[in-house]
């Protein structure tokens, strides 16, 4: 088993250091100057000797192999540099904003299982029905609308015609809880309309299959009580496969949650990628591209070592 | 309770939990008086006194920095550290400092203005005035009170530069890294990326002023969740107010407007190599395109036609005889193709950015009325960093360009149409027109307006036939507040991103 994590180790550091020399070769070779960017806002000519200055001062001067180099060697020191713009650690502020990024999948998350999966074992229960028909066409439209189009109707009519709830923006927790959570609720639940569809469809589905398994059909041949049966044998077997995808979407939504962010000025991690490739401010592109894919790849080192945990084959596959 | 019972408990009380703020009724946000909350149309990259970032960074640093002079709310401009000023012949100036005090307590001397101006003119600078300062032959302080500054050569518009936000004076013994100015306003906090937060300046030297207890502002990139936040009462103040958004905010009793005819639209054109090395052909593209049409699908009719230079209207310089100086006729612009030897039509790339809409629309529209006198333009629309580093070098052959001018001196649209500066993506590249050098010089270094109104009139008789760049459309640049709002102007012309000097007498009942 040692041996096994060793190597799945060994494949994840690989990985890690294949996208940071990918990212940095990428944002490299792309169009556009930072500092001919930061010294051009609002449609300015700048004086071609404050860009070269400003390059030297940002090392953008240096061959990109000793730019590499350097970049390397701090990742290595775990200092992700500052940004181009206003010299600020970047760590800070992915360290800032990662946890907002976290919180708001987090929730999306959990309301989309909250509401997805009794309403999808609702739905198997009676598939076929009227209920069944009306949440599974519910669902579908929910999965065919644009996140953007949700967000913005649920801007337009809770903050701009009801104003029951404020247009968008961020107040940290420690701060006033209850305004913090005000804030979230409206981009978590944007992001959990499609993914709770997505959740009400699997789980639905799932159940179906579950109730045709033998141990099921034997269990109501005795008599056990329906209620029983699904708690105690349909549920359990039918949400593995609904955390499987849950747990896909909710890391994919790490990096891209950028339009509801963008849509309620939630500072997350998305909008601030966004903001940094907008303004080719490589350390920062480079640092939050890294994290993101730094916990893809802890995520699936640790499903891999669960796997060989769950079936012994796979560590001598 | 069994753990299936305490799971479904759990995933009740989460529902029930994550519910609740949807059952607070009241408003979002009550408004405090004496407290503005302004909707910012993005967080300012840095708020370095004298570097170029942008106009949301030029607005935050006219609330903490000052200059020798400023404008009053009607545009005209006006002492700001500065309380008289006066030129020592044709090389200098003098300027007579008020009593005015650095947010740090200290005076506002003379030494200060000519470490400020050593400063911005250093071999390291990256300021946007460096070339301008190194202009300075020397700066004189014969008193705390009165600073002279002599200048390598002559230049009536110095008092206009140095009221540029990007000419602030700074205390000489800020900290190292810090920049003390001698603003209305102190920042008191700032969140990266979200929003700065500003106190007043009890020592500012206008007396009573500002009237503000607090200003905080607030980054919205999205220009429909900063208009939905004004309505919200989330906000009481945004600026970038979108062109679709205007006609709903004057029609709601609670809100009020405030636009200029400020920034403008216009192409500039690779001059270097054919066939807009022609200015025939180049003619022919201004002649081509009807405004009227532009106005219309880029800017929701929220602008004004743009057929000559952008001089705007109200400025003493304008010249009303070039008003119809590239008006639209497309059998002249088909005549000028031919006589240049493009009878059968010609092909060009036509470069924007998709990034902003208003440059993606004005691109499209441009390329239709172009395809009507048989010039073929194929739309690049990469994002703006793409943009402008393409602009940069030159690999382009017409392109659209959208921006306002450095102040409401004609000599503010220099960066535009004086092909002598260094390449940039604001200006036509390799196109230089020496008549315009030498005429642009000529009204910089005229101390009477007379004689410069008829140096800036010639001028613009040249580029009409010369076309350095082609005038599209004025935009309206527009301000929101809520009707509890006063004392805020959106200044004239091209200075409406000066706007944020009248914070200084804002208030909000």
């Amino acid at each position: 088993m040692l041996a096994f994590a060793a190597r799945r180790l060994v494949i994840s550091v690989g990985l890690v250091w294949a996208v940071a020399s990918l990212v940095f070769l990428v944002i490299h070779l792309i169009p556009g100057d930072p500092a001919e960017l930061l010294l051009s806002q609002g449609g300015i000519a700048p004086d071609p000797a404050a860009v070269e200055e400003l390059r030297e001062r940002l090392g953008l001067n240096l061959p990109l192999w000793q730019q590499y180099v350097g970049y390397l060697g701090g990742l290595l020191q775990g200092d992700f540099g500052y940004s181009l713009q206003d010299d600020h650690p970047i760590v800070d502020e992915i360290a800032l904003r990662l946890p907002r990024t976290l919180e708001l999948v987090g929730m999306a998350g959990l309301i989309a299982v909250v509401f997805g999966v009794p309403l999808g074992v609702a739905a198997a229960l009676r598939a076929g029905g009227a209920l069944d028909r009306v949440l599974s066409g519910a669902a579908g439209l929910a999965l065919s609308i644009p996140v953007f189009v949700v967000g913005t109707l649920m801007v337009l009519v809770l903050a701009t015609q009801l104003k029951w709830v404020p247009a968008g923006g961020y107040v940290p927790f420690a701060r006033d809880p209850g305004r913090h959570m005000l804030l979230l609720m409206m981009p978590a639940v944007t992001i959990a309309v499609g993914l709770g569809a997505v959740v009400f469809r699997v789980m639905r589905s799932s159940v179906l299959e579950v109730l045709e398994r033998e141990h099921v059909r034997a269990a109501q041949a005795r008599g056990v009580a329906p209620a029983t049966i699904i708690r105690r044998h349909v549920l359990r077997n039918a949400l593995t496969p609904v955390v499987t995808v849950v747990a896909l979407h909710l890391g994919s939504l790490l990096g891209g949650t950028v339009l509801v962010e963008f849509v309620f000025n939630w500072p997350g991690l998305s909008g601030y990628l966004v903001r940094s490739v907008e303004a080719r401010d490589y350390p920062e592109v480079m640092g939050i591209v890294l994290v993101i894919s730094a916990i893809f790849v802890l995520l699936n080192f640790c499903v891999d070592l669960l796997y060989a945990v769950i079936d012994p084959r796979v560590r001598h596959g | 309770m069994g753990p299936t019972a305490t799971r479904r408990a759990m995933l009740a009380g989460a529902a029930s939990a994550g519910m609740l703020p949807f059952l607070r009724i009241p408003g979002a946000r009550a408004a405090t008086p004496g407290e503005l909350t302004f909707g910012l149309s993005s967080y300012p990259p840095s708020i370095q006194p004298w570097q170029n970032t942008g106009t949301a960074a030029a607005t935050m640093k006219l609330l903490m920095y000052r200059g020798l002079t400023s404008y009053a709310a009607d545009g005209s401009l006006r002492g700001e550290l500065a309380e008289s000023w006066s030129p020592i012949g044709t090389q200098g100036w003098e300027f007579k400092l008020r009593d005015a005090r650095f947010q740090n307590g200290e005076k506002v001397t003379s030494a200060d203005v000519k470490w400020t101006i050593e400063q911005i003119a250093a071999e390291r600078s990256t300021a946007y005035f460096r070339a301008e300062m190194q202009g300075v032959e020397r700066v004189e302080t014969p008193d705390d009170r009165t600073v002279r500054i002599i200048l390598k050569a002559p230049r009536a518009t110095l008092p206009v530069m140095m009221a540029s936000y990007h000419l602030p004076i700074i205390s000489r013994n800020s900290p190292r890294g810090q920049f003390i100015g001698a603003g209305p306003f102190m920042l008191k906090a700032q969140e990266r990326g979200v929003s700065l937060e500003f106190e007043p300046f009890t020592g500012f030297h206008r007396a009573g002023l500002p009237k503000l207890k607090r200003l905080k502002a607030i980054a919205y990139a999205d220009e429909n969740l900063r208009v939905a936040a004004l309505r919200s009462g989330d906000v009481d103040l945004i600026e970038y107010v979108p062109w679709q958004a205007m006609d709903g905010i004057s029609a709601d009793p609670g809100l009020s407007l405030d636009t200029v005819d400020g920034a403008f639209m216009f192409l500039v054109f690779n001059g270097g190599r054919p066939p807009f090395n022609d200015p025939k052909v180049r003619k022919a593209v201004a002649h081509a395109i009807k405004r009227e049409d532009l106005v219309r699908a880029a800017f929701f009719g929220r602008g004004s036609p743009l057929q000559q230079l952008p001089i705007a209207a109200s400025s003493p310089f304008y010249n009303a005889e070039y008003k119809d100086g590239w008006k639209y006729d497309p059998e002249l612009s088909k005549r000028l193709l031919a006589e240049a030897g493009h009878a059968n039509g010609v092909s060009c790339s036509l470069l924007s950015t998709a990034q902003y809409g208003m440059h993606k629309d004005t691109a499209e529209v441009v390329q239709q009325h172009l395809a009507a006198v048989g010039i073929q333009a194929e739309l690049n629309m990469p994002d703006w960093a793409t943009r402008v580093a393409i602009g940069n070098r030159g690999q382009y052959e017409l392109a659209v360009m959208g921006t306002a001018a450095d102040s409401n001196d004609p000599d503010g649209i220099a960066n535009f149409i004086d092909g002598s500066l260094s390449p940039s993506y604001v200006r036509s590249y390799g196109l230089k027109i020496d008549r315009i050098t030498e005429l642009l010089a000529a009204g910089r270094a005229e101390f009477d307006d007379a004689k410069r109104k008829i140096i800036y009139r010639e001028m613009e008789g040249v580029a009409i036939e010369q076309v350095p760049m082609v005038g599209l459309t004025w935009r309206s640049q527009g301000y929101a507040m809520r009707k509890a709002v006063t004392g805020f102007k959106n200044l004239p012309g091209a200075l409406t991103f000066y706007s944020g000097l009248t914070f200084e007498t804002t208030e909000v009942a």
